[in-house]
């Protein structure tokens, strides 16, 4: 920060700086590093001051994580956000009432934070977890331990999970009504009977997966977050658009035969005619006039027809959209908060039981939309020679990337040559001897 | 044991607000860097959008506001101390040993906030590429939507957070 120059700071911050009459205060020394920095948390208002951060076992990668417990509201997991070492970030932190002076000399005794830097960007956030997946471990260990699957009580099954891997377990389990949550949470998994007073309880995988799955149902309700919508359902769903974009101009290329492009579909649809013919004409104004007449408009209408109904009869159903949704979700679950073997269990019970939910029109849709991709690249190395090659990204990138390394090879070499040699090559040599002449048989 | 449990603290009631900006360099200090005016202010054009310079670099500024429910808060780590948790449960528990120290520490709230400023080098940061907005924006109600759990009826209701 000293570094910067006083003039330029202090001119364009004139109005901003306290006192401008004191031009010899140009540099500020900077405060020594705190040697922990401030984290940048975001907390859920539920959670009560009784709210501790503990360290319990993760489901998913069985080690300690920190959670926060609330006795009250729930458990809450935290999300830690970093930024990525090619993007680098820093928070910056400043008072936000915009104007220092206020500030100080309203709490002057405690110039506690103003303004702070942390060379990290890191972002916690606590977003709630379902205690379910918090006891699974717990369930799973004692279940997959004694054969005979014995029923259990809360306590003991959660008792089971050692001390290194889940620190503030028994802890927490004292604290307002946290164990009431995850033994209720566990009756929703698990078998129980009751023994005296006390509940006694034996993990159901099938009562696992009916939960889980009915969290991913409730999920596909409505659309992912975006990003994840947009990667794992519309682009899985996606089918070959290329393909389609060129039947299109093939199409709208033999307009004068009507014959080849005879609209066969029996069901256009009449009202996006328009918005069709104008698309076509747009896509096609190379070989159109700029300025179509009506009947020139309608034909390219009609003729574009067939590649729309190509396009109609791939799109995904909502039904086979929800499907994807689910499936996603549903993986997204597992991978997220269930171990791996328990994983697997569930994926094989999911794909036996038909009855819950059934991929099947899912599958279909899949493997047509894998089959359509294949023939668009078989169409397209055979049916593509009477044009000029359309390189994809990637093909041009290789390109690219070639004609790079050929010409620093080009460099390269003549960066070794001296400038003897360079400038011997531009001699006229017509009329010398080779050099090979004089290694030859004398005759 | 390693890591001590840790206690949240900051009244979200009276809060010492701050603002958050999430600048898109590194700055190699961790601590205070007062005063900040001279280098950094932070002014709102025409179009709504904000605009900074930084080193003579002009930013770009969106403001991102917390999922609600939530709030922000700036916490510093203060020093671990071992503590024999107080006996409140001690008629239904039946732990003979005693009760083993456990080492807390508190993690002090000093400001808090509720929106933060993405800044982006002469461009406004992308929802779909930056981690931080997509952590913001998108995970915070997506997990509620996946840890929502019926309501107990002990205790109080938890409920589905999830309807977004």
């Amino acid at each position: 920060m000293a570094k910067t120059r006083s003039k330029g700071g202090a001119t364009s911050t004139a109005p901003a700086s306290s006192n401008p009459t004191n031009p010899s205060k140009s540099r500020y020394t900077l405060q020594p590093e705190s040697s922990d920095p401030p984290r940048v948390f975001i907390l859920p208002k539920k959670a009560t001051p009784k709210a501790r951060i503990v360290s319990l076992l993760n489901p998913r990668y069985a080690k300690p994580t920190r959670y926060l417990v609330c006795p009250e509201s729930g458990i809450y997991e935290f999300t830690r956000i970093a930024a990525p070492k090619s993007t680098p970030h820093s928070w910056l932190i400043e008072s936000s009432s915009g104007n220092l002076e206020g500030q100080k000399s309203v709490n002057g005794a405690e110039p506690d934070f103003v303004a702070y830097t942390t060379k990290g960007a890191e972002l916690y956030i606590a977003t709630p977890v379902d205690p379910l997946f918090l006891v699974l471990p717990a369930l799973a260990q004692t279940t997959s331990k004694s054969e005979k699957r014995l029923f259990l009580s809360g306590y003991d099954h959660l008792e089971s999970v050692s001390k290194e891997l889940s620190p503030h377990l028994s802890e927490i389990l004292h604290w307002g009504n946290v164990r009431t949550l995850f033994e209720a949470r566990m009756a929703a998994i698990c078998d129980t009977i009751e023994a005296g007073d006390e509940s006694m309880f034996r993990l159901n995988e099938e009562n696992l997966l009916k939960e889980v799955l009915s969290k991913a149902k409730r999920m596909s309700e409505t659309p992912l977050p975006p990003s994840m919508e947009e990667k794992f359902v519309t682009k899985a769903l996606e089918a070959p658009v290329l393909s389609v974009k060129r039947a299109g101009t093939a199409a709208t290329a033999v307009v004068t035969e009507p014959a080849a492009a005879e609209p066969v579909s029996s069901t256009p649809m009449p009202e996006s005619g328009e918005s069709q013919a104008s698309a076509a004409s747009t896509e096609t104004t190379n070989s159109l006039t700029p300025e179509p007449s009506t009947a020139a408009t309608s034909v390219a209408g009609e003729t574009i027809a067939p590649s729309e109904e190509l396009a109609a009869a791939i799109q995904a159903s909502p039904e086979v959209t929800k499907l994807q949704r689910l499936r996603t979700a549903f993986s997204f679950i597992c991978s997220s908060y269930i171990a791996p073997p328990q994983t697997a269990q569930l994926k094989k019970l999911l794909s036996e039981k038909k009855d819950l939910v059934d991929f099947a029109p899912l599958d279909d849709y899949l493997a047509e939309v894998s089959k359509l991709r294949q023939e668009a690249v078989a169409a397209r190395s055979t049916g593509d020679y009477s044009r000029k090659r359309v390189l994809d990204e990637e093909e041009m990138m290789a390109r690219a990337e070639k004609k790079r390394k050929v010409e620093e090879e080009d460099k390269r070499k003549k960066a070794g040559q001296s400038r003897g040699v360079k400038n011997l090559k531009k001699v006229n040599t017509t009329g010398m001897k080779k050099m090979s002449d004089f290694f030859k048989k004398k005759l | 044991m390693s890591q001590p449990i840790l206690t949240v603290s900051g009244d979200p009631a009276n809060p010492n607000k701050s603002q958050l900006h999430l600048l898109p360099c590194r700055i190699h200090h961790d601590g205070h860097v007062d005063p900040v005016d001279p280098y950094w202010s932070p002014s709102e054009s025409k179009g709504g959008m904000k605009i900074a310079y930084l080193r003579g670099r002009k930013l770009h500024g969106k403001e991102m506001k917390l999922p609600k429910g939530y709030y922000g808060s700036v916490v510093e780590k203060g020093p671990t101390k071992a503590e024999i948790p107080k006996e409140e449960m001690d008629e239904e528990a039946d732990v003979q040993e005693l009760p083993e120290a456990v080492e807390t520490a508190l993690m002090k709230g000093k400001a808090q906030f509720d929106n933060v400023v993405v800044w982006g080098h002469e461009s406004l940061a992308e929802s779909s590429a930056d981690p931080f907005v997509r952590g913001i924006e998108e995970w915070v109600s997506f997990a509620e939507q996946i840890h929502s759990y019926p309501s107990q009826d002990v205790g109080p209701t938890k409920g589905r957070t999830g309807a977004c």
